[in-house]
């Protein structure tokens, strides 16, 4: 015991006398923990909110009372509470847009009805934000609208100014402020809300906890006094879920790449940690320190450095989750209609997982090395091991291990149907392109050198083949980040392409109007009128999932060239197949469904109808099932069905005031239609904030992957020094220094880029083709890109003339102590 | 003045939400004394001239108004039931002429409700809020009296609320009364102008005493209770009924066996052991004699001590109450000490008997605030 | 105190197995002191690391205070050089990260066996006093291996063997040393082996052994 404690300490003293090696360390292990459990906690909490999704604002919402168009009558809530149904309350939720096209929600009640139905009267929000000046001012003219903080930084929107919607119309002055489970909407008081948005009705109405007579109660009062209103049991917590599943295995599997980044720092840092005190090791053996006493020292140290590394990460990694949490809020807002809150917790199953996770990586570094160590004897320990013949037998086996891994993906991809073995898969792809790289720039270099003239540039492709060592996990690390990037870019890319492409396809109508009041026919008097079209729908479950009935004109332009994924009638004015349907790819590789197959939707009345999947079309972005039939058909068999919408196909000449005011006397309201390119500019508006996590995540793990190649360079030139003091007695001049240990640098870097070019292709390929099918249910035509290539090449230029600029000015300060040196040492 | 001023109700959900609920409740009061937003309504002057069936319905110009009902029953089984029922109505904001029109959410009043009933050492209650302007609580009194909040409703035969029918439910365990009264409306002050501080705080006040109920009460368990027994109704509207140094009151309602009947309260002064008292002393036939600080004595004889949400407090059960100028001299004992509402705004509100030298000569109501 | 017996040893070299202990035996009593001369290659290195169980005999015995060393595992040699033996190297092995303080107590730490009183007493007689704050490189080889002496002799071990302790340092600071070295080891009423070439630091040792060609033969002392 008391030697292992002054062993420990022995080596632990390394730390003090070289902390820039303590602080890489220590930065790998922060930057990996830190982004693995941001991205961990975003999701936990992500989840934890999905559970508290029978809750409507802080109150219970077990149940939705709702009607087919969307709109409940005030009166049928008077009603309702009158009749002693006082778990009800009134919700008003508008999607509003920004002047810009931001697409926002609102969300409205009326907090002196809800009070019944808050869950936590008196507990919780105990640091209360409210004051009674902000309350009055949600009630009273000119009443107030609460912005969450980031979402008042991201609009941007001051405390006391009044935003501007898209049609014109302004909301009241803006309060930085919320209430639990605002998420990232806007909340007014509903009276406000209403008068200030012209809203004569409600959304929807709220039920909190109700008893079962009372609800039966309720079901037969709804049955008798307002039949048009439909209850239906608060399933969201179940359904967003099942829905965000995949997006939060997507957001999983980036951060543990970017720990794996973290982890070739670590690994980096650790084997030079342990390669620098080759000779204390040694001399604590000739003291009479056994070889397990020395093991059992350096794997507490491991333990102490994860401890204080995933301590540090896990609150570098919670500040950065608060910091990202308002994008991941939105994408899901968007997406799912799913409400993240504010405040966000650590839980403790995070701080064991990241510490585990931490240790099991330094082991991983340390096995090895330990390993090897402990087969010497002592003395063996003293002279030193060929490290180039070492490092090239550890290159092959890499190569070895890399072609392998590469085989077995290969060999499994046909089985390909889940997820996990999807990532698997990735992470294969990734891990042996990086274990390939040392072994491919190895050969190169030896190529190099042997073709070329012997001097100066012979000893430059030498001298790169002994800093490959040192350099190697920095170059894995580099891949990885390339290979990510680069992949990712690629899909982004593909898919903002397939989109904007399916949106100019299907969002083919000039004006889309949706409004209870209007009267369609009174439009088609107007010559400016080409052409329109109607839809309506409902929204019912099928496989379990929410999901879109929508009926249409099959002779509308838009549904003529509907952007088919697959059909097995003629598209173009053929008339509809009987029972056919056609479906949004989700059913095909969600539902797993087959052009030709039969499916059963739920009628009204209880009873299922058959229909013949006909087709498939593109959906992006939908997280739900949808299906479309013609109007008459969605009409007879579901008469509850509302209007969805109306299309119009206006004259290349059409006047545009013209217009609104037309539709205006057709009973339309400001603020009803919405034009083309306003809907494709919130579209990708939605869109880009979708991927703004995953854009963040990759750039941090550049970030991480170039900390990973300064501490590999700082590392090679501390090692190097007296090397450098003796070539500088031997008269090698500064600029031979640099072009001896910049030019191999440069070429294993650019042949990193290189690789990292088929590799991302490859990344993006199976993303596209099966991770994203498979958990998504779409699919896309793969876009090569090669400007992000470039771009990434610049990028890791400049990290690595940076990287290598600190680095050289070290050894340039250093060098007069080493030449010094130079004759005293051994 | 009885009660219990409905302060925001907002404001209610403000104090739910945050810390240091005793601290802001106080903070609530303020709104009861608050001169500066009270000069946005209607002040009370006195020479106005109440007229029915008009003055039963709300008076929205004034900032705050009830309708307050205490009564004492005797159950078909033999047992005392005390019962109180109060709508309140509070305006947030003045009214912009024409507005209230333009949207139903436009009202700037809101309503609070509260039902209790209490039978030994039984005391149930409930609290109920509303906004106005949507349809969800209100009263009027064209065509018939009708007060409302959610499924609680006092609705007149005709434009009176008397006779009438109260339907309540308390935690869910329904109530009814049936109302009627055979004698005057009782105005209290001058003509209905009744003051609450030397400084000018007044408002408009009056009452029916005399009021026969005959009910019916079905508790969640066991068979229902037929109901019968005298009843005491109090309209008040002000804007700004509190003067600055007043922290509360204490008020009693009795119904003498002799037929008599007496109101009286004092406002209780922070900075002074002078406080404010005023009653109004009324003959079987309804004829009013007022009292003020001269007429009135009040002293505390018997204190309990009560747990609460705020911690434990000792309230006067008992009480001396004396009219020297009149001769008359009662000792008044609460049924039960039981009858603390922990309400967004807690007070106390309980049946009372009424002894002259031990021997039981009437019922009434008392209501305690501010401790 | 330390018996040799017949100890052979031999080496596979490229060019063939080259012996290098040809039954070679050697005596020293408890707190003698003993130089082993011999040419560069002789094999007096790798007669010390036998010794100190860095590396293993082909056979033969060793016996230190009546323990048959040749039986020892390496456990037991591990608990043997802690507590028994001390090493002195040519190139001091200071632990780089270490004060002088910390270096010289190590051992001692290691085993448990710490005086602080002889502790101040060797930082004396060596004059380490004003070095104590110092890293290893920071000070010169006859400081180093002034360090590495009180190192050695912290723990009080019975045998200290040293390999060319003075190999590194110039004529004066050699004495010097040596005379620290013998004296302390006498004073301390351990044994000491060393290794030299020099027939002036042989001078401060009791005794000589001379290696050559795998055997070992006394020698008189001068
Ligand atoms: N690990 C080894 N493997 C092979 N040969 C070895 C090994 N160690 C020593 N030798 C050989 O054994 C012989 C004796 O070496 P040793 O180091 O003991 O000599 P030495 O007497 O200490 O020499 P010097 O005075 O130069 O230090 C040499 O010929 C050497 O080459
Ligand atoms: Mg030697």
């Amino acid at each position: 015991m008391r030697s292992l404690l002054w062993s420990w300490l022995t080596l632990l003293s390394h730390y003090r006398r070289h902390p820039s090696q303590t602080l890489f360390l220590l930065l790998g292990l922060i930057t990996g923990v830190a982004l693995w459990s941001a991205v961990h906690i975003i999701n936990a909490h992500a989840r934890a909110s999905y559970a508290e999704a029978d809750q409507l604002l802080d109150a219970q919402a077990s149940h939705w009372i709702q009607a087919p168009n969307g709109r409940v009558a005030l009166s049928d809530y008077v009603a309702l509470r009158r009749a002693g149904f006082r778990q009800v309350y009134p919700v008003l939720e508008l999607r509003l847009s920004t002047l810009d096209n931001q697409p926002l929600t609102l969300i409205a009640t009326d907090l002196m009805a809800m009070s019944a139905s808050r869950t936590s009267p008196t507990q919780e929000q105990s640091n209360s934000r409210v004051d009674m000046r902000a309350w009055s001012q949600l009630s009273q003219p000119p009443y107030a609208v609460w912005v969450p903080a980031s979402l008042a930084n991201s609009l941007p929107l001051q405390a006391g100014q009044r935003l501007t919607l898209r049609d014109g119309r302004q909301l009241p002055p803006a309060v930085t402020d919320s209430q639990p489970r605002q998420g990232q909407r806007l909340f007014m008081d509903i009276g406000a809300a209403a008068i200030t948005l012209g809203e004569t009705h409600l959304s929807y109405l709220a039920v909190g906890a109700i008893d079962p007579a009372e609800l039966k109660r309720l079901d037969q009062w709804l049955n008798q006094y307002a039949p048009q209103l439909k209850r239906r049991s608060n399933q969201q917590p179940l359904d967003l879920t099942e829905l965000t599943a995949s997006l939060h295995i997507h957001l999983n599997a980036m951060s543990l790449l970017a720990f794996a980044v973290g982890l070739f720092i670590v690994f980096n840092a650790v084997r030079f940690a342990l390669h620098s005190r080759a000779s204390t090791l040694t001399t604590l053996r000739e003291l009479g320190v056994s070889a397990r006493t020395l093991t059992s020292a350096i794997v507490l140290e491991g333990f102490t450095l994860s401890l204080i590394g995933t301590a540090l990460g896990l609150a570098a990694g919670f500040g950065l989750s608060q910091l990202l949490l308002p994008a991941v809020a939105a994408t899901l807002q968007h997406l799912y209609g799913a409400v993240l809150d504010q405040r966000l917790l650590l839980q403790p199953q995070v701080l064991l997982q990241a510490w585990l996770l931490t240790s099991v990586g330094l082991l991983m570094a340390l096995v090895w090395p330990l390993w090897q160590r402990s087969r010497q004897g002592v003395l063996a320990q003293r002279q030193g091991v060929d490290v180039l013949q070492q490092e090239q037998r550890s290159q092959r086996r890499l190569a070895i291990s890399a072609a392998v891994l590469l085989a077995i993906a290969l060999l499994s991809y046909p089985w390909l149907n889940s997820l996990a073995h999807g990532f698997a898969l990735l992470a294969a792809l990734l891990f042996a392109g990086a274990w390939l790289l040392p072994w491919l720039a190895s050969q190169c270099l030896h190529w190099l050198s042997q073709n070329a003239k012997p001097g100066l540039a012979q000893w430059c492709w030498a001298e790169g083949q002994v800093q490959l060592g040192p350099l190697r996990p920095a170059l894995m690390a580099m891949l990885l980040a390339l290979t990510a990037n680069f992949g990712v870019d690629n899909l982004v890319g593909s898919f903002r392409q397939a989109l904007d492409n399916w949106l100019q396809q299907r969002i083919a109508a000039d004006v889309y109007v949706q409004s209870e009041q209007l009267d369609a026919h009174q439009l088609s008097q107007y010559a400016w009128l080409l052409d329109s079209h109607e839809r309506n729908g409902l929204r019912l479950r099928w496989q379990g999932r929410p999901t879109l009935i929508r009926g249409l004109d099959p002779s509308a332009p838009d549904v003529q060239q509907l952007p088919m994924a697959s059909q097995s009638y003629p598209q173009g004015g053929a008339a509809w197949p009987d029972d056919g349907i056609l479906a949004n790819e989700q059913v095909q590789h969600l539902a797993g469904k087959q052009l030709g197959d039969v499916i059963y939707l739920p009628l009204g009345n209880g009873e299922q109808q058959r229909f013949t999947l006909a087709g498939f079309y593109y959906d992006y972005g939908n997280p739900y099932f949808q299906f479309y039939l013609p109007y008459q058909r969605v009409a007879q068999l579901w008469p509850n069905a509302q209007p969805q919408g109306l299309a119009l196909w206006l004259d290349e000449d059409a006047n545009m005031t013209e217009v609104e005011q037309a539709l205006v006397e057709a009973g339309a309201q400001p603020g009803d239609w919405i034009d083309r390119r306003a809907i494709l500019q919130l579209s990708l508006r939605i869109f880009d904030r979708t991927f703004a996590m995953t854009a963040a995540i990759n750039t941090l793990t550049f970030a991480v992957a170039g900390i990973a190649l300064l501490a590999a360079l700082l590392a090679i030139h501390q090692q190097r020094l007296p090397h450098y003091a003796h070539w500088r007695a031997m008269g090698v001049s500064w600029r031979e220094w640099l072009q001896l240990t910049a030019v191999p640098l440069a070429l294993c870097l650019m042949l990193t880029w290189v690789l990292s070019i088929p590799l991302g292709s490859a990344l993006a390929w199976l993303l596209i083709h099966d991770i994203n099918v498979l958990s998504f249910g779409w699919t896309m035509p793969l876009q090569w890109q090669g400007r992000p290539a470039l771009l990434l090449a610049l990028l890791c230029l400049g990290v690595t003339a940076i990287a290598f600029a600190i680095a050289a000015l070290q050894v340039r300060q250093r060098l007069p102590y080493a030449l010094k040196q130079l004759g005293a040492d051994e | 003045m009885k009660q219990w001023f409905c302060s925001v109700p907002v404001l209610a959900l403000l104090l739910w939400a945050g810390p240091g609920y005793g601290q802001q409740a106080n903070d609530v009061y303020q709104v009861l004394r608050d001169g500066d937003g009270a000069a946005q309504f209607a002040p009370v002057v006195p020479g106005y001239t109440l007229d029915f069936p008009q003055d039963h319905g709300p008076h929205p110009d004034f900032r705050i108004e009830w309708w307050y009902l205490t009564a004492n029953l005797e159950g078909a089984n033999g047992q005392h039931y005390g019962v109180h029922f109060t709508l309140f109505r509070q305006a947030l904001f003045a009214q912009q002429q024409g507005l209230e029109h333009a949207s139903p959410w436009a009202s700037g009043q809101s309503w609070m409700a509260h039902a209790a009933i209490s039978q030994g050492d039984k005391h149930l209650y409930e609290e109920r809020f509303a906004r106005g302007g949507i349809g969800q609580a209100g009263v009027q009194s064209q065509p018939v009296f009708d007060a409302w909040l959610d499924d609680w409703q006092w609705l007149g035969d005709g434009p009176s609320p008397l006779p009438g029918q109260l339907t309540l439910s308390i935690q869910g365990q329904p109530l009814t009364l049936q109302l009627s009264s055979n004698k005057p409306w009782v105005l209290h002050g001058e003509q209905g102008f009744s003051q609450k501080s030397e400084q000018g705080q007044a408002s408009y006040y009056y009452s029916q005493p005399s009021i026969n109920i005959v009910g019916q009460w079905q508790p969640r368990t066991g068979d229902s209770v037929a109901l019968t027994g005298q009843g005491w109704l109090d309209r008040e509207w002000s804007s700004q009924p509190l003067a600055e140094n007043q922290s509360g009151w204490d008020w009693f309602s009795l119904q003498l066996a002799d037929g008599h009947k007496l109101m009286a309260f004092r406002l209780r002064h922070s900075d002074t052991e002078q406080h404010y008292y005023s009653g109004s002393w009324i003959t079987p036939e309804h004829k009013v004699t007022p009292l003020n600080s001269d007429d009135i004595q009040l002293t505390p004889t018997g204190f309990d001590v009560i747990d609460t949400a705020q911690g434990e407090k000792r309230i006067p059960t008992g009480w001396q109450l004396s009219l020297p100028t009149l001769k008359r001299q009662w000792q008044i004992k609460a049924r039960s000490a039981n009858a603390w509402l922990d309400t967004l705004f807690p007070y106390w509100e309980g049946p009372v008997q009424v002894f002259d030298n031990k021997q039981a000569v009437g019922v009434g109501y008392l209501e305690m605030t501010g401790y | 105190m330390l018996h040799i017996n017949q100890l052979n040893k031999s080496f596979d070299q490229p060019d063939g197995k080259v012996s290098v202990l040809q039954q070679a035996s050697l005596q020293l009593e408890a707190g003698q002191s003993a130089a082993l001369l011999g040419e560069s290659g002789s094999g007096k290195s790798t007669l010390l690391h036998l010794i100190a169980g860095l590396d293993r005999a082909d056979g033969g015995e060793i016996w230190l205070q009546q323990q048959p060393l040749h039986q020892f595992s390496d456990e037991q040699f591990n608990q043997l050089r802690r507590t028994q033996l001390s090493l002195i190297f040519q190139q001091y092995h200071l632990v780089p990260t270490l004060s002088v303080f910390d270096n010289l107590s190590l051992q001692a730490r290691l085993t448990g066996n710490l005086d602080d009183d002889f502790r101040q007493h060797l930082i004396a007689t060596l004059g380490l006093g004003p070095l104590l704050k110092r890293l290893p490189q920071q000070l010169s080889g006859g400081q180093q291996q002034r360090v590495a002496i009180a190192r050695s002799l912290l723990h009080r071990p019975a045998l200290v063997l040293a390999d060319e302790p003075t190999g590194n340092l110039d004529e004066n600071t050699s004495q010097q040393v040596m005379q620290l070295l013998s004296q302390l080891v006498r004073d301390n009423g351990s044994s000491l082996l060393m290794v030299t070439h020099s027939p002036a630091m042989a001078a401060y040792c009791d005794h000589s052994w001379r290696l050559q060609h795998g055997r070992l033969e006394a020698e008189l002392s001068a």
